[in-house]
């Protein structure tokens, strides 16, 4: 299924490039078809959050969006992890959406960003998942291949 | 193995290197030994269509479709051809007829098989369009220099004291004509928006052969199958979906076709 990816890819880029993303989201870049940047903030003024932009990393396949991209958030200076039940402090983000049983081809880059956002907007637990410290430490698999349990819908 | 079986193994061999010259020679040996089978005139047709030979994949798919009239690879490799022939009826053609066995026998290759009748329409249209913009251009080209020459002889026969109105007269109209060839171009540049009902939401491509799940919403065919061969689900409500609950949407088939027929530009928006 070479092509599919792509051209799904360079559509959707210049939707977002037509007709701009929602409030708090922004394309960092997207020089190729298989890794893209985007920073995504809170709108309201949760104080987990408060004043604070986040870098999301996007990896396409060539079988996007048949299959999920691998979405999760990169440190760097000014862009922490953000504090998450559902976020380990290495960036990868457990939730349903990005999951292969729970993706749909109909989501997109700017849905999950979307979805992304309000995940943050609707928590108010400051902390991170159960056993992070030695998840970060042990996990060597890519992050769809973990076998995430999201039993804890109320977060 | 039969001799001619073997040369068409060293065929592909070949081709799949990439040498297509030595793989053509190598099928048209195995033809000389078994000129009815089938597979050997696609083979090499296909071998063709990568050394540019139009007309040659175009006989070897003929020969091809007397032996199995529903050849879908004959069908398919025809289409692209007549479509470097510029023969886009005949393209077009066969790029439906491709699409509709494909799927009856439920092929791998509806993806691009689907492309290729989205790539026929739109260089059919591409090609039309260059032809109206040629024409429209020269005809303004025209219009204009028979403007001026009247003008340039009605200033000659006309009084002193006329000349001045009739030269303001005659740049109105100058000035009104390409106006309006103006204001034509900009109207064809402002239609250029793809309508959301003509769009799948899994590839975001146009939709050539649109079926409708139970919930309603419409998908390219290639693009559900793609999907419900990973995970039987609704994309938009995760219920249990399967191959058999979908169903052709006619009414958005046509939908689509009529508006592709006037703007072919959105076949690859």
């Amino acid at each position: 299924m070479a092509g599919f990816a792509t051209k799904r890819l360079g559509k959707e880029l210049s939707k977002i490039n037509s007709n701009s993303l929602p409030p708090g989201i922004e394309l960092v870049s997207a020089d190729n078809f298989e890794e893209w940047f985007l920073d995504i903030r809170v709108l309201d003024d949760n104080p987990l959050y408060l004043n604070q932009i986040y870098r999301l990393k996007f990896r396409f396949s060539a079988q996007y969006p048949i299959e999920p991209p691998e979405v999760t958030f990169v440190k760097l200076a000014d862009r922490p992890i953000p504090i998450h039940p559902h976020i380990y402090s290495n960036g990868i983000i457990c939730l349903d959406l990005l999951g292969q049983q729970g993706w749909s081809p109909v989501q997109n880059v700017e849905s999950v960003c979307m979805s992304l956002q309000s995940m943050l907007t609707g928590n108010s637990r400051n902390e991170r998942p159960a056993g992070d410290e030695e998840f970060v430490r042990g996990n060597r698999l890519r992050p769809k291949d973990i076998d995430f349990y999201y039993d804890d819908n109320n977060v | 193995m039969s001799k001619s079986q073997q040369l068409k193994e060293e065929g592909n061999r070949h081709f799949q290197k990439g040498d297509y010259v030595r793989a053509e020679a190598l099928y048209s040996q195995a033809l000389i030994l078994d000129p009815s089978n089938p597979a050997l005139y696609t083979n090499r047709a296909m071998a063709r269509l990568r050394l540019s030979l139009w007309d040659s994949v175009i006989t070897d798919c003929d020969s091809c479709l007397r032996i199995t009239p529903d050849n879908l690879k004959a069908h398919y490799y025809l289409s692209q051809a007549h479509l470097a022939l510029r023969a886009y009826p005949d393209a077009l053609d066969h790029a439906h007829k491709a699409h509709k066995l494909c799927v009856a026998s439920q092929d791998r290759s509806l993806s691009n098989i689907t492309a290729q009748v989205l790539k026929c329409k739109k260089e059919k249209w591409d090609y039309e369009e260059k032809r109206r913009k040629r024409e429209t251009s020269t005809l303004e080209e025209e219009m204009l220099v028979l403007l001026k020459k009247e003008k340039e002889q009605m200033l000659e026969s006309s009084e002193e004291g006329e000349r001045e109105e009739l030269t303001r007269e005659f740049d109105e109209k100058i000035a009104r004509l390409r106006e309006v060839f103006e204001k034509a171009r900009e109207k064809e540049e402002k239609r250029r928006e793809v309508p959301e009902w003509a769009v799948d939401d899994i590839t975001f491509g146009f939709m050539v052969d649109p079926v409708i799940t139970k919930t309603g919403k419409s998908y390219e065919r290639a693009a559900i199958l793609e999907h419900l061969s990973r995970s039987q689900t609704d994309p938009l409500t995760r219920e249990p979906l399967l191959k058999s609950d979908l169903r052709s949407n006619l009414d958005l088939k046509h939908a689509c076709e009529e508006f592709l027929e006037e703007n072919g530009w959105a076949a690859d928006w």
